[in-house]
């Protein structure tokens, strides 16, 4: 009879201070995701995971599991990352950047907070792979960080997603204190002209396809990102394959999202996430944020310099990747100075950069750790 | 102090890296844009009469450009039913645009089966 009593309440029997804790985490991304609609697109399958997975003695993290079949299937080997930067890609209008190319560097400057950040953790004591996987949080873009961190630190996939995402919905915050410290009002008043060059069709094909050779040869270790991220856009921009495009940019990157959410949701287990480790990458992940729109905003200044007072130093801000977020935050501010200052096609060529930039600084990352060596 | 001088050579190398990546890009971009320069004809640079309407609508009939009115309007209303949630109608009450779930007949599975009391 005691042993049926036993078998029946297993689950409470199970029940540890830490599986509460994180079901109370799980209850605040779902609080999140549903009030305050902070990215509900991946906070609520990541909190749905975290819950399911720190239920007692749950089934789902068994070795047939579906968390543990869905994480083995496409975060254990970054399949989903890959498959949703197919998507980005097909979403992406990238004709701000092509119309303005030189908004590229602003891109480069906006990824100064992974390295920022690397150092800060190393500082704190992480190993070189952890710190590395931390820093890339910087890259402000939740599939590089993904997949970066799935392959140099895998332990630490679930705090360093949590972080990437929950900060990228925290972009209108985070931003607007470091512009408004960084610049002046008589900055962020400067207008700036549009020059009209019209973008051709064969341009906007073009332009994925030498991309990927360009910085596939310059940073092999980036193919799969830029690669896949550049298939969504050719897609995109060739017009001939909607079906394609829509389902890319739709269905697949949905249902990716989905599985990709709760797969990194059944990695934040109790006993192995809540470490002070974790609460060190969330502060980190916060200042690599910080960091880089600092940078961005300093490298603005100085086009702002030798530009002799005609570029907006608001716009290095954009720089980041958080497409395309960081731009409308960007041309938020302007406005609250001077309402009638137009600046956000500049700012999306910057932001644009910025995906791209991203990206190429994930591969450099994985290059210089020598990933897969 | 090893680790701080990993990270500051992981730093200068590591932004080095990605602005040198980012400047053949830059220069790529200039390129395609040279190559790909639309040809300048004599429409197009004409300076514009503001008190002239646009050459666009002047060409069009005023049928043709109700009809494309009517076309973009309904290619709008045909987006924003695309858009709409899959677990509700597109319009509250009604099943004429409804969603793929709710024409299924799935939805009504959600309904209690018994009798009201």
């Amino acid at each position: 009879m005691s042993e049926f009593i036993t078998n029946l309440f297993a689950g409470f029997a199970a029940l540890t201070w830490q599986s509460l804790v994180m079901i109370g985490i799980a209850a605040f991304l779902f609080y999140l995701a549903i009030v305050h609609n902070y990215e509900p697109l991946l906070l609520i399958p990541i909190g749905a995971g975290a819950l399911l997975a720190n239920l007692p003695l749950s089934p789902l993290l068994d070795e047939d599991g579906m968390l543990t079949v869905l994480y083995n299937a496409g975060v254990g080997n970054e399949l989903f990352p890959l498959l949703i930067f197919i998507g980005i890609g097909a979403l992406t209008d990238f004709s701000p950047l092509l119309s303005n190319p030189r908004m590229v560097l602003l891109g480069a400057a906006g990824q100064f907070g992974i390295f920022g950040t690397l150092l800060l953790a190393l500082a704190l004591g992480f190993s070189r792979p952890e710190a590395a996987s931390i820093g890339i949080i910087g890259a402000i873009d939740g599939p590089t960080s993904i997949y970066v961190s799935s392959l140099l630190a895998p332990q630490l996939l679930g705090p360093i997603t949590v972080a990437a995402y929950s900060y990228m919905s925290l972009v209108p915050v985070i931003m607007p204190p470091i512009i408004r410290l960084l610049t002046t009002p008589a900055e962020r008043r400067i207008r700036m002209e549009y020059v009209t060059r019209p973008v051709g069709r064969r341009t906007r094909i073009l332009f994925p396809i030498v991309i990927t050779i360009v910085v596939g040869i310059l940073v092999p270790f980036s193919i799969p990102l830029i690669g896949m991220l550049m298939l969504g856009n050719l897609m995109r921009e060739s017009g001939v394959v909607e079906r394609l495009t829509n389902t890319s940019s739709r269905e697949l990157a949905n249902i990716v999202t989905l599985f990709l959410g709760l797969a990194i949701g059944s990695t934040m287990e109790g006993t192995r996430f809540l470490q002070p480790a974790t609460l060190a990458i969330l502060a980190l992940g916060i200042l690599a944020f910080a960091l880089d729109t600092a940078a961005g905003l300093l490298f603005g200044k100085f086009l702002n310099l030798i530009s002799r007072g005609r570029f907006n130093p608001v716009i290095g801000a954009a720089g980041i990747s958080a497409f395309p977020m960081a731009a409308r935050v960007v041309q938020k501010l302007v406005n609250e100075e001077d309402f009638e200052n137009f600046l956000l096609m500049h700012a999306m060529g910057a932001n644009a950069a910025g995906q791209i930039a991203s990206v190429v600084a994930g591969g450099v990352v994985l290059a210089l750790m020598g990933a897969g060596s | 102090m090893n680790d701080i001088g990993f990270g500051l050579t992981m730093t200068v190398l590591g932004m080095g890296s990605v602005f040198s990546v980012l400047i053949v890009v830059w220069g790529v971009l200039v390129l395609i844009g040279r190559v790909d320069r639309p040809e300048t004809t004599a429409s197009a640079t004409h300076t514009l009469d503001e008190t002239q309407p646009a050459a666009a609508t002047n060409q069009l009939a005023p049928e043709e450009i109700a009809a494309i009115a009517v076309a973009v309007r309904l290619y709008t209303a045909s987006l924003r039913r695309e858009a709409a949630p899959t677990i509700r109608s597109y319009w509250p009450g009604s099943l004429l645009f409804a969603s793929r779930w709710v024409a299924a007949g799935r939805t009504r599975q959600n309904q209690s089966w018994q009798r009201r009391r």
